[in-house]
């Protein structure tokens, strides 16, 4: 509750800013509900209001991007009938998530720069990494990483809509899935006009564990040792209470 | 009733992980094996990335590995003499294993080569159970006697070996043989084990009956007890690797260690016979589901892996 009077309030203080700033500036400016995500045990996924005022011209471009990750492709290959994994390709620093949103209806905006700011998803930069592979086969491996990225609900398929209250103030609603990584995501909003960006602005949002949940994650990355004797102790001592659970009340 | 898991970062339903693992333990209870073969997949199946899913499963393993162990050492029924020698084998065994499995890594084709290896393994394995297990069911029912087989090859092979030098009396398996045959024995299974990544009591009891000859009754229990040395070692190395989330271990074991006691106990209500040929067809499953994972079109010939 708090957390919504909160939102209410910041929402209207910033409309109100916003609008006597953005009539005479050529800019671009915009907040989150809030920074941070807080998974839990109970965690199913987030939403985040995204809201901000823009001047009379200009397109706005809000692209959400997740944390670096490493990831690793498999491909598998047909030997007489028999199927086996062949080819395996790593992937360095690559998103981890990414949707985009934009209101481009009435302007076209140039290959160059929506590939410049990796804008949309096949603008996004991916690092494949192998020793010897043929551009073919690297197209074949990012059509299926950016696919499976898709299902996942990683990536959005598609180029969603921003909102607009009038002229000049719009809204984003970012929706995180429940599978979404730990780290720092970054929301950039691009202004472009005339095919060509005027404007910048990027907010971080803190994606991290809390409570009981990041009390494990934080025992098992800083004392595996401990964790793994811990996570055998629990196996054994399960085992052998069971037993004797079951011997005085079902009987050897 | 849904739970975030710390280190698989997804959230799972509780009811499905506590119903797995009530399967997993009641097979690996009624069997003397592991489970791993069964959990893995199941854990993979719904959404768990698989190396967390393999050390999950591996800590399971001990849970269910233990409870199962306590009804059988109640019993009498546990060569814990043997099963220390097969643990030391097995540990060797698996060291050698990384070697080869780097080995194998860096000239690639390690998939093929192992999955083949296993296939025949578990194929011939399988087979030899259920027609050595039907023909003696049919002989105590039936009272039909099978002309004696002429020796082996591999028999008198097996023969010749338990007579090697260093015999040691095992009086729980009622047994005397070269301590070099369970050792060897025991690190060839440890060595696939690293390879194929899997627990290997599908090896290692076919092994105890056949090759080890040891009495029928403590064979169960014998299996479990080594088990759970290979689990444990295999838990605390994967946890080492932050590949353990605990949270679904926990659920799991928690099950697991109530189905393998029912599992043991039915298994001391099936004669043993019987029991074996299950445990065959078990097997020639496993095999077959290998095989035709192997000879069908993937549904996807790509797949897809986050490194945290």
């Amino acid at each position: 509750m708090m957390r919504f009077i909160s939102i209410i309030i910041l929402t209207f203080q910033f409309f109100c800013f916003a609008t006597i700033k953005t009539s005479y500036a050529n800019s671009i400016i915009s907040g989150i509900s809030t920074s941070e995500i807080e998974i839990d045990t109970s965690f199913k996924g987030a939403k985040i209001l995204l809201f901000g005022a823009k001047g009379y011209v200009g397109n706005v471009i809000v692209a959400v991007r997740g944390p670096k990750k490493q990831f690793i492709l498999t491909k598998k290959n047909e030997l007489f009938g028999i199927w086996y994994n062949g080819k395996r390709v790593k992937l360095n620093d690559s998103y981890s998530y990414y949707s985009l949103f934009s209101t481009f209806i009435d302007q076209k905006i140039p290959e160059q720069l929506l590939s410049d700011l990796e804008l949309g998803k096949n603008n996004i930069d991916l690092n494949f990494y192998s020793a010897d592979i043929d551009k073919k086969a690297i197209e074949d491996f990012r059509l299926y990483f950016l696919d499976e990225m898709q299902k996942e609900n990683l990536y959005l398929s598609d180029v969603e809509k921003v909102d607009f209250l009038n002229e000049t103030l719009f809204k984003v609603m970012l929706e995180f899935p429940k599978n979404i990584s730990r780290g720092t995501y970054s929301v950039d909003i691009y202004l472009i006009d005339d095919g060509s960006l005027i404007s910048f602005q990027s907010i971080p949002i803190y994606v991290k564990q809390i409570g009981f949940s990041a009390k494990i994650l934080n025992f098992a990355n800083q004392e595996p040792l401990k964790f793994g004797l811990l996570a055998i102790f629990i196996a054994l001592f399960t085992g052998w209470f069971t037993n004797l659970c079951f011997c005085r009340f079902f009987g050897k | 009733m849904q739970i975030y898991l710390p280190i698989a970062e997804i959230p799972i339903n509780i009811i499905t992980i506590l119903m797995f693992g009530l399967i997993t333990g009641f097979i690996a209870g009624m069997f003397g094996i592991g489970g791993g073969f069964l959990a893995t997949p199941l854990l993979i199946f719904v959404g768990i990335p698989p190396a967390i899913a393999v050390a999950t499963s591996t800590n399971q393993i001990i849970a269910s590995s233990t409870s199962g162990l306590l009804i059988h050492l109640r019993k009498g029924n546990v060569d814990i003499k043997m099963g220390l020698v097969l643990v030391i084998g097995g540990f060797f065994g698996s060291f050698i294993g990384i070697y080869i499995f780097k080995f194998l890594q860096k000239t690639g084709q390690i998939d093929i080569a192992v999955s083949i290896i296993y296939v025949v393994f578990l194929g011939t394995i399988g087979l030899n159970m259920l027609i050595n297990s039907i023909k003696q069911l049919l002989e105590s029912k039936y009272q039909i006697t099978w002309e004696k087989e002429h020796d082996s090859a591999f028999a008198r092979c097996i023969a010749k070996a338990k007579k090697m030098p260093l015999q040691v009396e095992f009086p729980k398996s009622q047994i005397t043989v070269s301590l070099f045959v369970p050792i060897i024995l025991s690190m060839l299974i440890g060595v696939l084990v690293v390879l194929m990544g899997i627990g290997g009591g599908f090896l290692m009891i076919p092994a105890m009956i056949s090759i080890l000859k040891m009495r029928s009754e403590v064979v169960t229990g014998t299996s479990l007890f080594q088990i759970i040395f290979i689990a444990a070692n295999a838990t605390f190395l994967q946890a080492m690797n932050n590949n353990l989330d605990i949270v679904l271990a926990a659920l799991m074991i928690l099950t697991s260690a109530i189905g393998s006691q029912i599992g043991t106990k039915t298994s001391y209500k099936i004669d043993t016979e019987r029991l074996r040929s299950f445990l065959a067809l078990l097997i020639l499953a496993v095999c077959l589901k290998m095989l035709i994972s192997l000879f069908t079109d993937p549904a996807n010939i790509y797949s897809l892996e986050i490194i945290k």
